[in-house]
């Protein structure tokens, strides 16, 4: 009768790494489905292209560095669909290939891969992207016609031409912008689902959406062209962010404390670059900065020692 | 504190069943905290049951008794769940049963008898620790709060409720004695919502107000891990926080597990030492769980050779305790000891594991920590040997109650590298 006398605790639950990541690739159906709605076969061959790509280059750098195939944990699937999801649908197919080969290699495998990489993969992708091709990721289309707009957003409308899209459109995603940013009613309906399955903690959402909210709303109050609370809210990758991307738990404090600290730095630097910034958006580069702070955060936000 | 799959069920509606005729029994001279007791007897000497067959060495030490009529065979060393091999006293059972009758003044015994009794009969706190009760029974302040801990949060685990069902009375009496001697402003009876039957038994014995047991009442907890914790029963109640190196009397409370309210009884009313408790043997590789009145030395091997006990497949693991924070052992050479509460045979499908993955920092780890700790912040430090930087993050305040582990995704055995993190520690 050989015995196993391993430590305890002897039983362990059921949750292993590739349920977590399986539960984020559900969470994000509905914006899969809104991103085919609006963009079409765009959405399709951009979110084929960004998964297969990301995948492909993860077993290809788990061979030459001799390790098992790290297909199983679904962590390659989720940083090609976030990819996608912030590029615009027009990108041509070598770009978003490349910016695919950037974020797993670069963004993750170079630090040693899953749990080891500082910045989240797919914002090291997106940026690597804006940097070589900056033309191709600020050409936009327009939902349904798929006709070419120069400088549609939203953001970029009321930044530049002073122009506040209705709130109608930007909740249902009738607006230019990337792939899966769009339409803020699929990404709440998908954020829920995290929280429910606390697959995502609240806090960080929590902390950015409040602190963008308290800063939009002061402004709005000041001059309405800056834009109200749910325009800032429903517009850009903010929920796209602040639910999937400063959610990513590697990159991410690990304190609780720290989580709101990361969510109000976020929200900070989001309507920074905004208001401030030659930039109509800033989203990504607010996450990634955050990111690196985080080994920071973590050490001056410890919980309080029981005693 | 975390939801765990409670796995209590059949065993927890199952009647305590009775194995008193062991042929042998190994009794390990170290089943408490302290000192080791020293042994009283000769090889080939004959015992009586209840007789002393080691006694307290020190301060901090337990007597053992002979829970049967035997002969002494030898003192050697056996197998022990903690020490891997300790001396104990091996019997060889002979036939013979003793009676034991209801002592007549009990009212009479002063607090200073009743602890020496207590001292004498060689109880230990039941409820896993084995904590010699007679030193928590004389506490250098006064004591307000007293507790008596019926949780019994770990899975599986159904002795403690079965005992509560069947001898409430006991353990009322039991209590009875602890308030005498501790006169406490307060008693708790704590207890978690999946124990319907013994929330209804304790309030009607509450209600009947016959017991001496001054303002006392019942505390009905949610049902989570590690709420039957010392530390977080005592935080839950009176929201304070007993730190490392901190005991339960400084912040004036007191716990006690309802087994060892029940050893009280039986060692002041019928002067009978602790050596039977009731087991909870269960486990999907048996073909029937069970709750066992069992003698103290007891060995796993004698309960299947006897076929009190059988498997229905083999077993993967053997835990003496519970799962969460129980030991594998290596063979059915252990013996029960008296902080034995269950025996868990555990199959394939229940404790298979898959490999350890890397660390997500999803912080699992982190929310399920009952003391506020950083578990993936041990694990990264350990496996770097960082060995001198474990205390600075608090490594000694791990009650190691297993749920980083439990809940980690990527399958790291977190308390594994904590014990071994605290064996190195500098």
């Amino acid at each position: 009768m050989p015995l196993n006398i391993s430590a305890s605790p002897h039983i362990r639950s059921k949750i292993n790494i590739s349920w977590v990541m399986r539960q984020v690739v559900i969470a994000l159906i509905p914006v899969i489905i809104a991103s085919i709605i609006l963009f079409k076969e765009r959405a399709i061959f951009l979110i084929l292209n960004c998964v297969t790509t990301c995948c492909l280059t993860e077993k290809l750098i788990a061979k030459i560095r001799k390790k098992p195939s790290p297909l199983k944990d679904w962590s390659a699937v989720v940083t090609g669909l976030l990819l996608a999801f912030s590029l615009p649908p027009t990108i041509r197919w070598y770009a978003a290939s490349i910016g695919s080969v950037f974020a797993i290699a670069v963004g993750k495998q170079v630090f040693g891969g899953l749990g080891y990489n500082i910045f989240n993969p797919a914002l090291i992708g997106r940026a690597f992207l804006v940097a070589a091709y900056p033309k191709m990721l600020t050409s936009w289309v327009e939902p349904f016609s798929l006709q070419a707009v120069t400088s549609a957003t939203p953001l970029a409308l009321r930044k530049f031409s002073h122009i506040i899209t209705p709130l109608s459109s930007l909740f249902w995603g009738n607006i230019g912008g990337c792939l899966g940013e769009t339409s803020a009613f699929c990404l709440i309906l998908g954020g829920i689902y995290l929280l429910v399955r606390r697959i995502a903690d609240w806090r960080v959402p929590l902390s950015i959406i409040a602190t963008v909210g308290v800063i939009s709303s002061t402004f709005f109050f000041i001059n309405p062209l800056n834009g109200s609370f749910l325009f800032h809210l429903f517009s850009g990758g903010m929920l796209l962010g602040a639910l999937f991307m400063a959610t990513d738990p590697v990159t991410t404090p690990v304190t609780k404390k720290g989580r709101f600290v990361f969510g109000i730095g976020c929200g900070i630097l989001i309507m920074t670059i905004r208001y401030w910034s030659g930039l109509p958006e800033g989203v990504m580069y607010s996450i990634l900065f955050m990111n690196a702070l985080t080994p920071l955060i973590n050490k001056y936000t410890r919980p309080k020692r029981f005693q | 504190m975390i939801k765990v799959e409670e796995n209590k069920l059949p065993q927890h509606n199952l009647r305590t069943e009775k194995f008193l005729q062991p042929k042998r029994l190994h009794l390990p001279l170290s089943q408490h905290i302290g000192k080791p007791s020293s042994p009283k007897v000769k090889i080939g000497e004959k015992v009586e049951e209840a007789q002393v067959l080691a006694e307290p060495e020190g301060k901090v030490s337990s007597y053992l008794h002979s829970p049967a009529r035997a002969r002494v065979l030898s003192i050697d060393n056996f197998n022990h769940p903690l020490l891997k091999r300790a001396e104990a006293v091996i019997l060889e059972c002979e036939e013979g049963k003793r009676e034991y009758s209801l002592r007549k003044n009990v009212d009479n015994l002063s607090k200073e008898e009743l602890v020496e009794i207590v001292k004498k009969k060689g109880i230990v706190g039941m409820g896993g620790a084995a904590f010699p009760t007679y030193i928590k029974l004389s506490p250098p302040r006064t004591i307000e709060t007293l507790i008596i801990n019926g949780c019994e949060c770990e899975p599986y685990l159904s002795s403690d409720y079965r005992l509560m069902v069947e001898n409430t009375e006991e353990i009322f009496r039991g209590v009875e004695i602890i308030f005498k001697i501790l006169q406490p402003k307060e008693v708790f009876f704590c207890v978690e919502e999946n124990k319907p039957e013994a929330i209804k038994k304790i309030n009607l014995f509450l209600s009947l107000k016959k017991f001496r047991i001054g303002n006392s009442k019942l505390v009905v907890l949610k049902s989570q891990y590690p709420q039957g914790g010392e530390k977080q029963l005592i935080y839950r109640l009176k929201n304070k926080k007993v730190g490392w190196g901190k005991l339960p009397y400084d912040f004036g409370c007191v716990v006690h597990n309802v087994a060892t309210c029940f050893a009280i009884y039986e060692g002041v009313y019928l002067d009978k030492p602790l050596i039977e408790r009731v087991v909870t043997f269960a486990g999907r590789s048996l073909a029937q769980p069970k709750n066992i009145w069992v003698k103290i030395g007891t060995r796993l091997r004698e309960l299947f050779e006897r076929k009190i006990l059988e498997f229905k497949e083999e077993p993967q693991k053997i835990i003496l305790g519970g799962p969460m924070m129980g030991i594998a052992v290596d063979s059915l050479d252990y013996p029960i000891l008296k902080g034995t509460s269950g025996v868990l045979f555990l199959s394939k499908e229940e404790v298979d594991v898959e490999d350890e993955k890397n660390c997500i920092r999803c912080a699992r780890c982190v929310d399920a920590c009952p003391v506020n700790l950083l578990p993936l912040e041990f694990v990264k430090r350990v496996k770097k040997q960082e060995f001198n930087r474990l205390k600075e993050i608090y490594i000694q305040d791990c009650i190691e109650c297993g749920n980083c582990a439990f809940s980690c995704p990527a399958k790291i055995p977190i308390v594994h590298y904590i014990k071994v993190g605290k064996s190195y520690a500098t």
